[in-house]
């Protein structure tokens, strides 16, 4: 406390006899944020060693430890009082159309409450991503994606490090490995492989773990990952993203675009809930119309661009207040169906009470996906059985998910067969393909994530504002060092937010022939205008540090 | 009517120490750093979203009014909703209460069965080679910490010989009509072993040492001398002279291990997968869910301080020398 004083009241001392802006002014230590490495392992590694290399640029670097619920409260809702931090993107199937993370992430709009945390504000990169939301020929969209990606290489708002590699395993004894699906950006643990996996013996249950417990059942409420593995199977959606992460037809039957902003969709004829009604167009326009109630907020944005819905038969004509190349992924492929006849009277029941539809528990989620809901106990147990008659039954009879918060004894669970399907792993990844590596009966798969890994600049706060010194600290490091001593090799060198696992829109000159190195970046430094003096990193000549203390 | 009372005044102190810990929790959480915002609030939320939240957990309040509302509710029999699963603590916690006492209990009295007896036993053979491996065994049973023993015991006999399942408290799928089937079933029984025999083997050394200084003092008074004179046999001897003397403290030191025992299982329920109150409580503090975590230690909290009630009270019908006149 003392010391603490002491430091205060000397830089007090230090800053007012320096107020005179002198030729050229010393940049005040900088702080890192990461996630302690109990909880978060490879993000402190990457950390420690980015740091190592700032401060061979000549800054002070101080890595600052705290666990996430801190992290948010200082980063994410204190935007103007931080300088660096690491931070992870991680991935989802929407995620799998590059809107969500490129317009988001750095759009101006987006700076003051949104994604865009870092404070990011560049109008030709705005224009971009807003011409590829109205775009919606694929091949135009593309150029545009890519032309963005190649701004931001350029821009470097973030330091991207790697596109982490997640690794699942399943036992080959029990499933027949043909029919397990490997999802573009997703791995093994997705809907396609709980369809299709094929039983090869008396086995016929996905017995499958989670370290988290399960937190709600509610098609209207995004409570957590664990939770969407059950949504995505007992409810349907009009598309669904496919295994090659580009949405396809599921609930509807086919669709057409009419114009720019008008999309027609017939629904299925074949379908029923689970208590038995058929599912109906009426069903369908009014799950959007909850979904946009008020009384599901986190649903809400992804109905916003709907304008007018209207029935005709099968047909279920949306029209949209502007183009949207997104709205297949973004709303159709996310929407879950519900049955109007349980949730009218839930919503409107809802709409008086200070409480939204996220408080409202069924009995039984009656939804009308390929599996039907069979029982819950409390943190240990969801258990769902397939559903016989819907067209595209599961082959498995049962898919049963343990909570095993005890990640090693999930690993012995598989092995010992307590579990067939190892669907969630925090830990070291070499672990379990070391694991399969020795046990002949298992099958480890890893597959380049969505998601990412990167470190954050605060673009609010000198000197993160000049492109140049932030392309500098984003060189001083190379990427393949990274992923070699913080992912232990699953992962792979990132240098674009849209990641390679989505081929299609990946700009791979993003990181083909990207340079790096501590030398590299002293020299892009004194090229700026940046100069050491007495070990010490100086602004350009004629630029105050207005920040320190 | 003297003992009325007493058991009166009691019941009060118990009520007031009850008050005590429901402030004491209340105000702890409220002070650790982090906030509900972080784990509950959709950073997509617009402002007036996330206001419109805070008001609806009550935390736009000023602290001293949240504080009063608790108090409110409590009276009521109202543990508030957990903000983050949107549902009745109560509900939760009464669902997981019984898991949690089931392996606190039964591991308890497993190791207070073996602990006075094998306590009696190393008392008689003072001097002898039995005690003096027995007494290093117990001290370094006492030292081994509970995860560390949990995961021997899984690697042995789960992973290694396959005689016990790894986690949970029923077999993937086995479904039970009553709670009442679950417990009372082979399966339950079989997933309980290694959790119980961990916490129990981490908890005997208590009873089992205490109740050995115990019985070297009791063996030493005038009415055992008397015994042996009379030409009982030892069996007589130790057992329905000495050890039921040296039982008492035993007896009291049991209620305040139940309490000691909740830790334990805080790591136990984690490392077997078990759905306990333990786990719940972690990661409600974990999440800044005030209204839960505050509502597990309540139960814990209630739990205790029941078992101390019931000791001091047992205590006199144990012991006809201590009355509550």
């Amino acid at each position: 406390m003392i010391l603490l004083l002491r430091t205060t009241v000397l830089s007090a001392i230090l800053s007012a006899t320096v107020l005179t802006p002198a030729v050229a002014e010393e940049i005040r230590t900088i702080n890192i944020v990461t996630r302690p490495q109990t909880s978060q392992p490879s993000e402190f590694q990457f950390t420690q060693l980015i740091a190592q290399e700032w401060r061979r640029l000549g800054l002070d670097v101080n890595v600052q430890v705290m666990p996430w619920e801190q992290m948010i409260q200082e980063i994410w809702f204190s935007r103007e009082d931080w300088d660096t931090t690491a931070w992870q993107m991680v991935g989802r199937p929407e995620r799998s159309d590059p809107d969500e993370i490129i317009f988001n992430l750095f759009h101006s709009t987006t700076a003051e409450q949104g994604f865009n945390f870092i404070g990011y504000n560049n109008p030709d990169y705005d224009a971009l991503v807003e011409q590829q939301r109205v775009t919606l020929d694929p091949d135009a969209r593309r150029d545009i994606v890519r032309a963005a990606q190649a701004l931001l290489v350029e821009d470097q708002p973030n330091m991207m490090l790697a596109h982490p590699q997640s690794t699942y395993a399943y036992n080959n004894t029990v499933w027949d490995a043909a029919t397990v699906v490997d999802q573009s950006g997703i791995g093994i643990r997705n809907t396609w492989s709980y369809l299709q996996m094929e039983p090869l013996g008396d086995i016929t249950d996905i017995i499958l773990n989670s370290s988290d417990n399960v937190t709600a059942i509610n098609p209207l409420y995004i409570s957590g990952g664990t939770d969407s593995w059950i949504t995505e199977l007992v409810y349907d959606r009009l598309m669904r993203i496919g295994p090659d992460g580009l949405p396809q037809a599921w609930a509807a039957e086919s669709y057409e675009w009419i114009d720019d902003t008008t999309i027609t969709v017939t629904l299925r004829d074949d379908m029923m809930w689970h208590d038995g009604m058929p599912v109906t167009p009426d069903d369908v326009v009014f799950s959007f119309e909850a979904a946009g109630s008020g009384e599901a907020p986190m649903y809400g944005p992804f109905v916003t661009g709907i304008a007018d819905m209207t029935i005709d038969g099968m047909d279920i004509t949306f029209t949209l207040t502007e183009p949207s190349a997104p709205f297949l992924t973004a709303s159709l492929a996310k929407i879950n169906l519900i049955p109007m006849h349980i949730w009218e009277p839930v919503i409107a029941e809802q709409l008086t009470l200070e409480t939204n539809a996220e408080s409202y528990r069924e009995d039984v989620p009656i939804g009308s996906g390929p599996y039907r809901f069979g029982s819950w106990t409390l943190n240990e147990e969801v258990v769902l059985e397939a559903n016989a008659k819907h067209w595209a039954a599961p082959n498995a009879d049962r898919w049963i998910l343990r909570i095993v918060p005890n990640v090693e004894a999930a690993l012995g669970m598989l092995r010992s067969g307590e579990i067939n399907f190892l669907s969630d792993f925090p830990g070291d990844p070499t672990v379990v393909v070391a694991a399969a590596d020795e046990n002949p009966d298992l099958t480890a798969v890893s597959t380049v994530d969505i998601g990412f890994r990167y470190v954050a600049f605060n673009h609010r706060r000198p000197p993160f504002n000049d492109p140049a010194f932030r392309r500098a600290l984003s060189a001083s490091v190379d990427r393949r060092l990274i992923v070699g001593a913080a992912f232990r090799g699953y992962a792979v060198p990132s240098n674009s937010v849209v990641s390679p696992a989505l081929a299609f829109w990946h700009n791979e000159t993003t990181i083909e022939g990207m340079e790096a190195g501590v030398e590299l970046a002293q020299q892009m430094l004194a090229d700026a205008g940046y100069a050491v003096v007495d070990g010490r990193l100086n602004y350009p000549d004629g630029i105050a540090e207005t920040l320190g203390e | 009517m003297k003992a009325i009372t007493v058991i009166g005044g009691r019941l009060l102190q118990t009520a007031f120490v009850l008050l005590a810990v429901i402030t004491i929790l209340f105000f702890m959480f409220r002070l650790m750093p982090g906030s509900p915002l972080a784990a509950y609030i959709d950073p997509n939320f617009t402002p007036e979203q996330q206001a419109e939240l805070m008001a609806r957990f009550g935390l736009d309040q000023p602290l001293w009014r949240q504080y009063f509302i608790y108090l409110g509710n409590l009276l009521q029999g109202d543990l508030g909703e957990s903000f983050f699963y949107r549902q009745p603590v109560a509900e939760r916690v009464l669902a997981l209460l019984p898991n949690t006492l089931i392996l606190t209990f039964s591991s308890l009295i497993l190791a207070y069965v073996f602990g006075v007896f094998a306590g009696a036993y190393l008392a008689w053979k003072r001097g002898s080679v039995v005690e003096q491996i027995g007494v290093p065994l117990v001290l370094t049973t006492r030292a081994m910490p509970e995860f560390w023993l949990g995961m021997l015991l899984l690697a042995v006999f789960s992973f290694g010989m396959g005689w016990f399942p790894a986690g949970g408290t029923r077999a993937p799928g086995a479904e039970y009509d009553t709670m009442w089937a679950l417990y009372t079933s082979a399966d339950f029984w079989w997933h309980m072993t290694l959790p119980v025999l961990t916490l129990a083997i981490y908890s005997q050394g208590l009873p089992l040492l205490l109740m050995r200084s115990n019985m070297m003092d009791v063996m030493r008074e005038d009415f055992v001398t008397m015994a042996r004179i009379k030409g009982l046999s030892t069996f007589t001897v130790v057992i329905r002279h000495a050890a039921r003397n040296a039982l008492l403290p035993v007896m009291t030191s049991f209620a305040i291990a139940v309490g000691y025992q909740i830790q334990g299982n805080v790591i136990v329920e984690t490392v077997f997968s078990w759905p306990g109150l333990g786990r719940e409580l972690v990661r409600a503090v974990q999440t800044a869910d005030y209204p839960l975590a505050q509502g597990a230690f309540l139960m814990i909290a209630l739990v205790v301080i029941l078992m101390n009630l019931v000791a001091d009270l047992l205590y006199a019908a144990l012991d006809p020398r201590v009355t509550h006149e």
